[in-house]
Formats: structure tokens, C-alpha cells, sequence
């Protein structure tokens, strides 16, 4: 890439995607946050995740207030201004994931109160795990420019659904079995979702990393499992 | 080698991770990097580069502020960093201030210790209790039951009270099997590092397993079946009791799961290398439960093969778990304590052995334990 003539241009969208990569750290810290206090029944944490929100939201406005800056004062073209869009809409879905993040967080309070669910907190914990894992390979992905890991993200969407499904179904075997446990297992079913619609971003991501590197939008139709109807 | 030569190769090759990080105001992201980064910071973070910005390798937000208050306030810090992906690990960051350089970069000494094993064992330790109580609170639960049935209604009841006083006795020899196989788990693990002494003879030592198995064989109708014995015998270090177990553990486990009237087969070889004891003699998947660190020694195989239903190559992994069994295993005739093959391969941790299972549904299983021989290594045999 040709260096900019004038330095402080490139300096400005070196800084754009690194605030976008700093609040990737930030989020993924709220996701692991959110799940850990789902399956460890920590309350304080779980206060702490809603309460840490605010900084999400001040970096995506704060973002999205510089890359309309650089657009108007800079008028960038072509990889440049991909740049600049693309760190816009990261940090929109990073804000996104903030969000459904502090949403787990809330439902983990309400969790708290009722008796622990053990083996469906295992499976939450495992889908955890999986969702963290494609966030932070996805951000690996935008901090390094590497197409081939974002890529990668993108082809394997299936397997979030596959454990959003096998949850779903645990979830009425035990809604079925006692009807107790009912309060905490719909709050369990959004928390799965929220987590699947978290991987859904970390998709979208992978898609923005794609345009930014090559300017073509993705054509190809994405892996899908939807099992609704069965 | 010169001095800073000989000063970068020992920074290179340490086993922790180590970053020396520079920044030099604290509203400058971009200015924030690393120009140092060890071989295991460059393993652990997923950098190829020796320097580059700092958010491109870290961006654990936790990290980064402790970063900031050694650059920019001089006071140590601390923080834990944990790696996502499947083998997920545990650090404790610390973070000191380096002062400040000839070019006014504030810098700092990043270290990364792994913690990942303390993390785990406590976990460990908090399930297997949780596990641990919850077996026992189900035949207790039922011995509860009965004794109350016992002092109501069914009081004069004959033909009840013969039934329930049956089933009250599995359950209390249940509970008390559980306990045997606890208090040894844990006895085993408190020496699973002391070296195990003394020599035994397997040849032996598997015919007086075979032999106290006999019966229970007998009464499921099932085979034993030990060849090709070589007359003689084979010498391996270990503990002439826990050995026992270990066969014992296995036999059982095979006439358990085999069909009446199927065959168990037992077989030993000895002098092997370690590739060739713990290779599997047909084309079923196999995995390693336990496997000594890498040595010279030769080894002794002890197969037992048996034809029962086999398990699915995705419950492989966790048969050595505690308390585990194989969907529908909990109840009726099959219902073991689920710490058979734990207590199998804490044993066989202890004695610097390997453990491998190979086996797929419909197929039988096959359970291999080896044993380094006793003797100065010799003739090893090289599996082709």
C-alpha cells in the first residue's frame, strides 16, 4: 500500500481500527463476563457486565463521530475509504454483541434465583465457548487483515445453530419434566439465542473484513441449519 | 556470543511469555507497541512479528488498562488473561514499569504466567464433590424409601418385605462398592507421584485375575479366553496390588458389557516399544487415555477384547472421567460406580503406563494397558 503523503491521514485510520480492535477486546470481555455469571451464578459479576454497557456505547458513538470526520475532511477513495466505512460498521456490530452481551447479563440475575440447572449450564458454558471462540478469531482477523481467518469464521456459522438447536430441544425436555424450572429455562432459551445471534455478528464481521479487503461483497449464500419445523 | 547477544537468546527462550511494551502518551493508541516479544509470547498471542502495535497482539481489556498504569502512573499491576479456542488457558499478567527511555517512550516489562492447572484442579475438585454426593444420595434416597414402606404398610407383609430387603441390599452394596472405589481414587491420587516399587509377574499376576473372575464370568456365561500366553514369565515395576486392580477393573468391565455367551479374550505381550504396545490390533478408532512421557523403555501390552455393543467415537474422550457412563448405563443390570476405568488410569499414570481404548458401536471394545518392563531396556521392538 502506498504510504500517504500526508502522515497524520494515515495515522488517523491506523487509529480508527484500532479503537475498533480495542472495543472488540472490550466486548469480547463482557461476552465471556455474561456467560461466566450464567454459569457460575455470580450476581456481581453479572451487575458488573450491565454496568460496563455505557463503554461500548461511548466507543461505537465515538467511532462512528471520527470515520464521519476522516470521510468529510479526508474524502478517502477506494481501500481508504473501505477502511473507514468498514471500521464504522464493526463497531456497529460490536455494539450489537454489547448489547445481547448485557441482555445475558440481565437474565443471568433472574437465573440466580432459581435452583441451578447444572447440565443445562454445561451446555450453555460449551456454546459459550464456541460463540468467544469465533469473536475473537473474527477480531484477530480484522486486527491482522487476514482474509483467510475471517474466512473461516464465515464458513462455520452452522455450528453455533447446531448447538443452538441441541439446546433448544434440552430445554423442553426439561420445561416438560417439571414445570417448575420453567422461568429459568425461558430465560436459558433467550440466553442461547442471544449467544447465536452473537455468532451471527461475529459472521457479519467476517463479512465487513471481506469487503475491506477486496471491495467485493459476499455473493455465496451462508451455511444454515434452521431446524424450526421438525 | 556476545553479552546482549547471549542476554537476548536467554529472553528468547524463557519459558513464559515476555513482551517489553512502549507508549508514549496515554490518548495515543497507535503509539502503544510492543518491541519485544519472546518465542512464548509470540506462541501464546499469535504473533509472528518480534514488535508491532500492541492491540494487534492483545486486547483483553483488563491487560490493557494494567499496561497503561505501569506506562503511564510507574506502579506495578496485575491481571488475568485467558486464550479462548479449545485448549483454553489461564495466565496471571504482571506488569512493571520500565521507566522512562533516552526518547521519552515510557516502557514496561509484560510477564504471562500459566496458571491453567491450578485453575483445573480446583474445578476438578468442586465437581468431583458435587458428583461425588449426588451418587450417593440416590441409593440412599431408595434405601430411605424402602425402610419407610417397611415401617408402614408393609409392615407384615411377607412376600413385600423379602422383596424390598433384596433390593435394600443391592443398594447398600452399592453404596458400599461406591465407597471402596472413592476412598482408593483417592488414595491413588495422593501417590500418583511417587514412583511405584517392586517388581511383579504378569504372567502370573493375570491368571489369578482371570481366575477371580472366573465366577462372575461363569454366572453371565461369558468366556475367558487367555492367549498366547507364552509360558514364562514377565517382569514389569509396578504394585503387585494395584496391578490387580487394574486387570480386575477391565475384566469386569468386559463381562459386563459382553452378550451371554460371547467370549472375553485376555492378551499380553511383552518387550514392545511404546508405539507398538499402545497400537490397536484392528482398524477401530482408537484413543489414548493415559500415556507415559516419551523414554527408551520396553513395555508389556495387556489387551482385553471383548464383543460387546462397543462405544461411539464421540463418548471415547470421556470414558476416564469420573462418574461417567455411557448413555443409559446409570440403571439396571450394567450399572457399575463409574470409576472404574479412573481409578484404571490413575493407576497407570503412577506406573509411567499408557492406557488406549479402541472401539466403535457394533464392534467390541478393546482396553490396552502397558507397563514399562522391569530390567535394563532391551530388544525393543519396533512397530513398522
Amino acid at each position: 500500500m502506498n504510504e500517504h503523503i500526508i502522515k497524520s491521514y494515515e495515522d488517523e485510520l491506523n487509529s480508527l481500527a484500532a479503537e475498533c480492535v480495542r472495543m472488540g477486546g472490550l466486548t469480547e470481555a463482557q461476552v465471556a463476563d455474561a456467560v461466566t455469571a450464567v454459569v457460575k451464578r455470580n450476581q456481581d459479576l453479572a451487575s458488573a457486565v450491565v454496568g460496563r454497557d455505557d463503554r461500548l456505547d461511548a466507543a461505537e458513538r465515538d467511532i462512528e463521530r471520527k470515520t464521519i470526520r476522516l470521510i468529510a475532511l479526508r474524502q478517502p477513495v477506494a481501500d481508504d475509504l473501505r477502511r473507514a466505512v468498514a471500521a464504522m460498521k464493526v463497531a456497529n456490530n460490536l455494539e450489537r454483541c454489547g448489547d445481547l452481551a448485557k441482555n445475558i447479563a440481565k437474565r443471568a440475575l433472574v437465573i440466580i434465583e432459581s435452583d441451578p440447572l447444572t447440565p443445562l449450564t454445561r451446555s450453555i458454558e460449551r456454546m459459550g465457548k464456541l460463540v468467544l471462540g469465533r469473536l475473537s478469531t473474527v477480531l484477530d482477523a480484522y486486527s491482522h487483515s487476514d482474509l483467510e481467518r475471517a474466512l473461516a469464521v464465515w464458513s462455520q456459522d452452522d455450528e453455533v445453530d447446531e448447538h443452538y438447536n441441541s439446546l433448544f430441544r434440552e430445554l423442553l425436555t426439561y420445561m416438560i419434566g417439571d414445570p417448575r424450572t420453567i422461568t429459568a429455562c425461558a430465560h436459558m432459551l433467550f440466553v442461547a439465542k442471544n449467544l447465536e445471534r452473537i455468532g451471527d455478528h461475529a459472521t457479519n464481521i467476517a463479512e465487513i473484513i471481506h469487503y475491506q479487503i477486496t471491495g467485493d461483497e459476499m455473493v455465496a449464500g451462508r451455511p444454515k441449519t434452521d431446524e424450526l419445523r421438525d | 556470543m556476545s553479552a546482549s547477544q547471549l542476554y537476548a537468546a536467554v529472553v528468547n527462550a524463557l519459558p513464559d511469555p515476555i513482551l517489553v511494551v512502549v507508549g508514549f502518551d496515554r490518548d495515543d493508541l497507535t503509539g502503544r507497541r510492543y518491541i519485544l516479544a519472546n518465542a512464548a509470547a509470540r506462541e501464546l498471542l499469535r504473533i509472528t512479528a518480534e514488535e508491532g502495535m500492541l492491540l494487534s497482539a492483545v486486547r483483553d481489556p483488563d491487560v490493557l488498562a494494567a499496561v497503561d498504569k505501569a506506562l503511564f502512573d510507574e506502579l506495578d499491576a496485575e491481571s488475568i488473561y485467558e486464550t479462548t479456542g479449545a485448549q483454553s488457558r489461564s495466565l496471571r499478567v504482571r506488569v512493571r514499569s520500565l521507566g522512562i527511555g533516552q526518547d521519552g517512550a515510557h516502557l514496561a516489562l509484560v510477564t504471562f504466567h500459566d496458571e491453567t492447572e491450578v485453575r483445573r484442579v480446583e474445578r476438578t475438585r468442586v465437581d468431583f464433590l458435587a458428583n461425588a454426593s449426588h451418587e450417593l444420595r440416590t441409593p440412599l434416597a431408595s434405601l430411605s424409601g424402602f425402610i419407610e414402606t417397611l415401617r408402614g404398610h408393609a409392615r407384615n407383609d411377607v412376600a413385600a418385605r423379602d422383596k424390598f430387603l433384596g433390593i435394600m441390599q443391592t443398594q447398600a452394596d452399592r453404596m458400599a462398592r461406591l465407597i471402596a472405589d472413592l476412598t482408593s481414587l483417592s488414595r491413588i491420587e495422593l501417590d500418583e507421584h511417587v514412583p511405584p516399587r517392586g517388581t511383579v509377574d504378569l504372567v502370573l499376576l493375570v491368571g489369578e485375575a482371570v481366575e477371580a473372575a472366573a465366577p462372575l464370568a461363569a454366572q453371565r456365561g461369558v468366556k475367558l479366553e487367555c492367549r498366547p500366553f507364552a509360558p514364562g514369565t514377565v517382569h514389569v515395576r509396578g504394585e503387585r496390588d494395584q496391578i490387580i486392580q487394574v486387570v480386575q477393573n477391565l475384566l469386569d468391565n468386559a463381562i459386563k458389557y459382553s452378550p451371554d455367551g460371547a467370549g472375553v479374550r485376555i492378551e499380553l505381550q511383552s518387550g514392545l516399544s511404546e508405539l507398538a504396545a499402545a497400537a490397536s490390533p484392528e482398524n477401530l478408532p482408537r484413543l489414548s487415555l493415559a500415556a507415559p512421557d516419551p523414554s527408551p523403555e520396553t513395555y508389556a501390552a495387556l489387551r482385553v477384547i471383548d464383543l460387546g455393543p462397543g462405544i461411539a467415537r464421540q463418548n471415547l474422550p470421556r470414558l476416564s472421567e469420573r462418574f461417567y457412563r455411557v448413555d443409559g448405563q446409570k440403571s439396571g443390570a450394567r450399572s457399575g460406580t463409574g470409576l472404574g476405568l479412573a481409578i484404571v488410569k490413575h493407576i497407570m499414570n503412577r506406573h509411567r503406563g499408557g492406557l488406549v481404548v479402541a472401539s466403535a458401536e457394533g464392534e467390541g471394545s478393546t482396553f490396552t494397558v502397558y507397563f514399562p518392563m522391569a530390567g535394563a531396556p532391551e530388544g525393543v521392538v519396533k512397530a513398522s
